[in-house]
């Protein structure tokens, strides 16, 4: 049974169909990327398999739980970095903490040391007491990734998780990601940062135009884990292009 | 000059006040419709007109009726005045996701101060076209002759778009003021003894007659213009475009507010109701915004009625007339207690979006009740009501809060700002109120002190609007639940 599995998701919006029969199935144990272009329909099967919003066609499940049903109950076993948001402008990032950890029903006294540990891991010690209002984006970002870990979820949804971070910061964050999928978790990434893609995850699944076009193991050292010397670039160009090109004229043809 | 560049350069104010125009009207129409925000006009139309014609059938002067269109105006225009600076954070907090030109001056070679003035004046004129137009309408009901109605409507709407201007130009000053390092404590203070000054001088009613220039004619009109003019530039001279708050520390307050709330009895989430508490605490203003919000709204039903008293010899039941629109701060409490947050960011989190509506519910209750009790027995004790009078006002107060908020949650969710521009949600709104509170204000000036039937039939009709708006409020939460997860 996959951490994550979907099975011909479909969800429009009016006219503008954003997934489409897409299928993929996430074990634990992996770092799974989910590249695609902007537009793709990254984001709207991040906030499905979160329970956000409803889909129209096909199942999904998360360990085990129905986010369509059962909304609540996947969001507690999951943690969410969504990519565009800051917590919430007047508290400070330990009351925020302290929010998220009565959210979730963990022990203040837990919640207090991880709350310690994630601040010393990202550096943001200094600002524990700080309203975020008054702190730079990199450092929201910060908050928001402790948050999204700091029940220590089985999976993990993330959307850009490099988003405003410098870049000390973003290697410790790649470093702990494939280490908290390495015991047993899945965390899944959604970005169209392939160089990232290519560094940290076991496996990418290339969406384009609402739906899987290719899927590729990855060694996780740039090389083409399952034998395919073709870059993890020049897999997405191609599949991604082919994809445009049934809608759009491709750029050769707009110079012509 | 603080850092500010001041050049000339870049595109023509005619060009920019183009591009800011079209922003603003692709804002509207792009986040509530087309058709719903060109209908908003005609919905100002209506309801200035039917006020007015109701007002003057029920024996309202003329005069009485132009000086709360002077008001309104005026507290419309105090409102209007924050817009330029509110910053693109509150602005996402109202609207959404938004990137305004008014921001491009962080990455164009624009001037902040110039841009800021261009986008003001645009405001001044878009807002006088959109809404002070439709409410100097009423001045057509208010014409003797046919043939004078064009020249009533024009007068008035240049009468009201000056008092309007006048309470934008009175915000940019202080917030000018305010980015010069003033703390805003010295800035109410001074509000306040200004205030006071003219009470005690009895220089008030002139200082008002100055904000409604149609009374005073070409050279009232000529004076308001200037002066406000001369504020609103020297206001933008003495503006910092550099002016940035300290960063603010504080002590961890939270778990102490959840722990001390005894709200889980009620079923209800603690940690949503803190957050909501800290939000409004420590957002500017503090706590104190929700009554200021009340406050505001007493002084001018207060002064109307020492108006209407004036002029007619009719004064209402203090009670359940103050009680009755009182109630009203419900809508402007609840708009507070959402300002600081959206739906979706709940969302990361393992609650539904009902336990978020009962969470704001409770926040409601703990901010509302202090909120509308404090005015109303100063209003009860001004003026001099009886005990049964004030009983009854009470329960008024209580049960119409209750259903007033019950009615803005359910018709607008998250995002009461929006009854400001959407028609739709604005026309069912304001039936909705008119629904409870038209017979009670008309029993309140009719029956004076309440008799013990009236007095029975209005308690009644509190409880009974009451509970529809803890029916209501309790089935906002699955309704826009739905909503929500069906987008």
């Amino acid at each position: 049974m996959g951490a994550i599995r979907v099975d011909g998701l479909g969800k429009s919006y009016g006219a503008v169909e954003a997934v489409a029969d897409m299928s993929f199935t996430v074990e634990r144990g992996e770092l799974y990327g989910f590249l695609g272009p902007n537009g793709a329909g990254k984001t709207t099967t991040i906030r499905t398999l979160t329970g956000q919003i409803q889909p129209d066609a096909g199942t999904v499940r998360v360990l085990e739980t129905d986010p369509v049903t059962e909304p609540i109950e996947t969001r507690k076993r999951v943690g969410i970095l969504p990519e565009q948001q800051s917590p919430p402008s007047f508290l400070t990032p330990r009351e925020y903490l302290e929010f998220v950890g009565d959210v979730r029903e963990l022990d203040s006294d837990r919640v207090a040391e991880r709350t310690a540990d994630w601040a010393q891991r990202l550096g943001f010690e200094n600002k524990l007491d700080t309203l975020h209002t008054d702190l730079s984006r990199g450092q929201q970002q910060k908050v928001m990734i402790t948050q999204a870990f700091l029940h220590e979820p089985d999976v993990v949804f993330i959307d850009e998780p490099l988003a405003n971070l410098d870049p000390l910061v973003q290697e410790q964050v790649k470093r702990f990601l494939v280490s908290y999928a390495a015991g047993d978790n899945a965390v899944f990434v959604s970005t169209h940062n392939i160089d990232v893609a290519e560094e940290i995850c076991t496996r990418v699944g290339i969406v384009a135009d609402g739906r899987i076009v290719t899927e590729r193991s990855l060694a996780g050292d740039g090389g083409g884990g399952d034998g395919n010397d073709e870059s993890l670039l020049e897999v997405f160009l191609e599949r991604v292009e082919n994809e445009d090109a049934r809608d759009l004229p491709s750029l050769e043809r707009i110079d012509a | 000059m603080s850092g500010a560049t001041t050049d000339r350069s870049g595109p023509s104010t005619r060009r920019l006040l183009g591009v800011l125009f079209r922003e603003e009207w692709r804002l509207h129409t792009q986040l509530f419709g087309g058709w719903r925000f060109a209908l908003f006009p005609g919905v100002i139309a209506a309801l200035a007109v039917g006020a007015t014609v109701a007002l003057r059938e029920t024996g309202t002067a003329d005069g009485t009726i132009l000086t709360g269109l002077h008001v309104l105006a005026l507290g419309f225009g105090l409102y209007s005045g924050t817009a330029g600076f509110a910053g693109s954070d509150m602005l996402e907090n109202v609207f959404g996701e938004l990137s305004l030109i008014l921001s491009s001056s962080t990455t164009l070679p624009l001037s902040r101060r110039r841009l800021l003035g261009v986008f003001l004046l645009k405001d001044a004129l878009f807002y006088a076209v959109a809404f002070v137009l439709p409410m100097a309408l009423s001045n057509a009901v208010l014409a003797d002759r046919l043939a004078a109605v064009p020249a009533a409507v024009g007068a008035l709407w240049l009468s009201l778009s000056l008092a309007f201007a006048a309470g934008m130009a009175l915000t940019v000053a202080l917030i000018a003021v305010r980015t010069r390092g003033v703390p805003t404590w010295a800035i109410t203070g001074a509000i306040v003894v200004a205030a006071g000054a003219a009470w005690l001088t009895g220089t008030g009613g002139a200082v008002w007659n100055a904000f409604v220039p149609i009374d005073g004619g070409p050279t009232g009109s000529i004076g308001l213009a200037v002066g406000t003019g001369v504020v609103g530039a020297a206001s933008l001279a003495l503006y910092d475009p550099t002016y940035g708050r300290p960063s603010r520390t504080a002590s961890d307050r939270f778990a102490r507010l959840s722990d001390a709330l005894p709200v889980e009895a009620i079923g209800a989430d603690s940690a949503l109701v803190s957050k909501t508490l800290l939000d409004l605490a420590r957002s500017s203003g503090g706590v104190m915004k929700p009554f200021v919000s009340a406050a505001i709204l007493l002084a001018l039903v207060a002064a109307l009625v020492g108006v209407v008293d004036s002029i007619t010899g009719i004064a209402p039941a203090p009670g359940v007339f103050f009680g009755g629109v009182l109630g009203l701060t419900a809508f402007t409490t609840y708009n507070w207690l959402t300002q600081f947050d959206s739906l979706e960011a709940y969302l990361a989190y393992p609650v539904s979006i009902d336990d978020v509506f009962r969470a704001k519910r409770v926040a409601f209750v703990l901010v509302g009740a202090p909120t509308v009790a404090v005015p109303y027995l100063a209003a009860v004790l001004w003026f001099e009501a009886t005990l049964v009078d004030a009983v009854v006002g009470a329960i008024l107060l209580a049960g119409y809060a209750l259903y007033y908020y019950g009615l803005t949650v359910y018709i607008a969710g998250f995002d009461p700002n929006e009854f400001l521009f959407d028609a739709v949600r604005f026309s069912l709104f304001t039936l909705g109120v008119g629904v409870a509170l038209v017979p009670t204000l008309v029993t309140g000036f009719v029956v004076v002190p309440p008799t013990g039937s009236v007095a029975v039939a209005l308690g009644v009709a509190g409880i009974g609007f009451g509970v529809v708006g803890m029916v209501l409020s309790s089935r906002a939460g699955p309704r826009w639940e739905q909503r929500s997860r069906n987008e």
